[in-house]
């Protein structure tokens, strides 16, 4: 019985991620669960722009990007708008080489710092 | 239905199935060519064919320089593929930069080696101001401007009036030589027929591509990771990179490229962020919004395009390079201990045989249309 309640209490938590306007990536983690869209769809040497939704709101986000295989990062320092309700758009962002990337996300929250990376491959 | 793939296949295996999928993929992502032309939000002038023969006269214009006898074309020389030859520019003094080609400029995020500018327009004000090149003022510009009958008629026809103030009449001088460089655009190359041919399965097209070239061209999406910095129809991802060239100028000077590009973007008032720019939404300032200054950015310079490189020697942002050979060389045998990359792991030495470098070199001598594309209009008639 104990079971059922905790999957009942977990269920609309869950449901209430969403990032409206399509498909999106998803992270998770026990506190915490980030979709985003990269809009235009990621191409090498193009800036794009990234819809991100945080459930439940942080107290703080950043976003960054890297290519692990080269051991650098992005030419560009991404601006981070916070639209409210764990909802953000990060702007500015661009991948120079295609392969492998990996966006890192890192939020604050309840005096806390969680990291998520999540692997890309760019063409 | 099964029957024709299957001749379909056979037919393409000389040509095709020489390349990967993968490689097959990285081929076509290097065009199609020529692209679409699209204007310039930031400039005004951008496609308006008044300002592009306003930007073809000054061009070509003595009266432009602090000497009278120099001109943008003494360094952009059309029939060299707009540069000049020289390891290191001679304007009233020699630079410390080789010049580069003007053809397919108007695809370019950042201008010059090292990206101090970021449109077209600003980067041809630059050696407008540049004591060692043409070393003039805005006055003086303005002078020129106001003072002859004919370039002001045509100014005032493609901007409206010309402006009282000096400063405003260079940026309008700037935004006409860009309105002109933006027509240049190299022509189709042997390499744009193979890989049209290869994303449409035309065998027989793709078979004309000579086996040099293919092999190269497999080098250059493979074993050589090329197109990781040369990518895209314009091959070049517009950034910047350290490639082991060494930056020192002479006995304790060097040249910082980048990172002193960026510092001199910042601090320029005819960047994007500035009042210069035409595009109130200023949608093409993402770059210069959001560009990092790094420590690593320190010797890096500029992906150039592959386009009609074979007509552009010497090479690399100093000259330093006499051949393509010289240039396939120097990456073949590169020493990552040379590079400035705080711990990147781009570059590795290629270590091509004889056989490789010479593949290598044919493949980039295919991506040359020829030359020749660019003739001057006719002497226009006076502006009334």
């Amino acid at each position: 019985m104990k079971r059922w309640l905790w999957l009942v209490l977990l269920a609309p938590a869950a449901q209430a991620c969403e990032l409206p306007g399509g498909p999106a990536e998803k992270l998770q983690s026990a506190a915490h669960t980030i979709l985003y869209r990269a809009a235009p769809a990621l191409r090498a040497g193009e800036h794009f722009v990234l819809e991100i939704a945080v459930c439940p709101a942080p107290d703080g986000l950043r976003v960054d990007a890297w290519m692990p295989d080269h051991r650098h990062g992005m030419n560009y320092r991404p601006s981070l708008e916070a639209l409210g309700g764990g909802r953000y758009r990060a702007e500015g962002l661009l991948f120079h080489m295609p392969g492998r990337w990996e966006f890192l996300f890192e939020l604050r929250a309840g005096g806390a710092t969680e990291r998520f990376a999540h692997a890309v491959r760019v063409e | 239905m099964r029957r024709p793939l299957v001749l379909l296949l056979a037919a393409l295996a000389p040509a095709v199935l020489a390349f990967t999928e993968a490689e097959q993929r990285a081929i076509a992502a290097h065009g199609p060519w020529p692209p679409a032309f699209a204007p310039d939000p930031s400039n005004r002038a951008s496609g308006d064919k008044g300002a592009v023969e306003l930007g073809e006269r000054l061009f070509f214009e003595r009266r432009l320089s602090a000497n009278g006898e120099h001109s943008c074309s003494r360094c952009h020389v059309p029939e060299r593929n707009w540069t000049d030859g020289e390891a290191r520019a001679l304007g009233l003094q020699r630079v410390e930069r080789n010049t580069p080609g003007l053809n397919n400029v108007r695809l370019q995020r950042w201008f010059g080696w090292d990206g101090a500018n970021d449109s077209l327009w600003a980067q041809s004000i630059r050696p407008l101001l540049d004591a060692r090149e043409l070393g003039l003022s805005a006055a003086q510009v303005a002078a020129l401007v106001r003072g002859d009958a004919d370039l002001a008629c045509r100014y005032r026809k493609v901007f409206g009036s010309v402006p009282a103030a000096d400063e405003d009449v260079l940026v309008g001088v700037g935004k006409a030589l860009a309105a002109f460089q933006e027509t240049l655009v190299s022509g189709r190359t042997a390499f744009d027929e193979f890989r049209d041919a290869l994303v449409k399965g035309n065998a027989a097209g793709a078979a004309k591509y000579p086996e040099a070239a293919k092999r190269g061209l497999k080098i250059f999406v493979g074993k050589g990771s090329c197109n990781v910095c040369h990518l895209g129809p314009a091959f070049t991802n517009g950034e910047f990179h350290d490639t082991g060239i060494p930056f020192f100028i002479d006995k304790g000077r060097v040249d910082p490229g980048r990172h002193a590009g960026i510092q001199k973007l910042r601090a320029s008032r005819f960047n994007l962020l500035g009042p210069y720019n035409d595009d109130p939404a200023r949608s093409t300032a993402t770059g210069t919004r959001h560009v990092a200054l790094e420590h690593r950015n320190f010797g890096e310079f500029r992906t150039p395009s592959l386009r009609n490189l074979a007509l552009t020697a010497p090479y690399m942002h100093n000259g330093r390079l006499a051949t393509l050979r010289d240039v396939v060389n120097h990456y073949s045998t590169i020493s990552p201990d040379r590079l400035h990359a705080d711990g990147e792991a781009i570059l590795k030495p290629l270590n091509l045989s004889d056989q490789e470098s010479r593949d290598l070199v044919a493949f980039l001598e295919t991506l040359q249309d020829g030359g020749g594309n660019y003739a001057r209009g006719p002497v226009l008639q006076d502006c009334r």
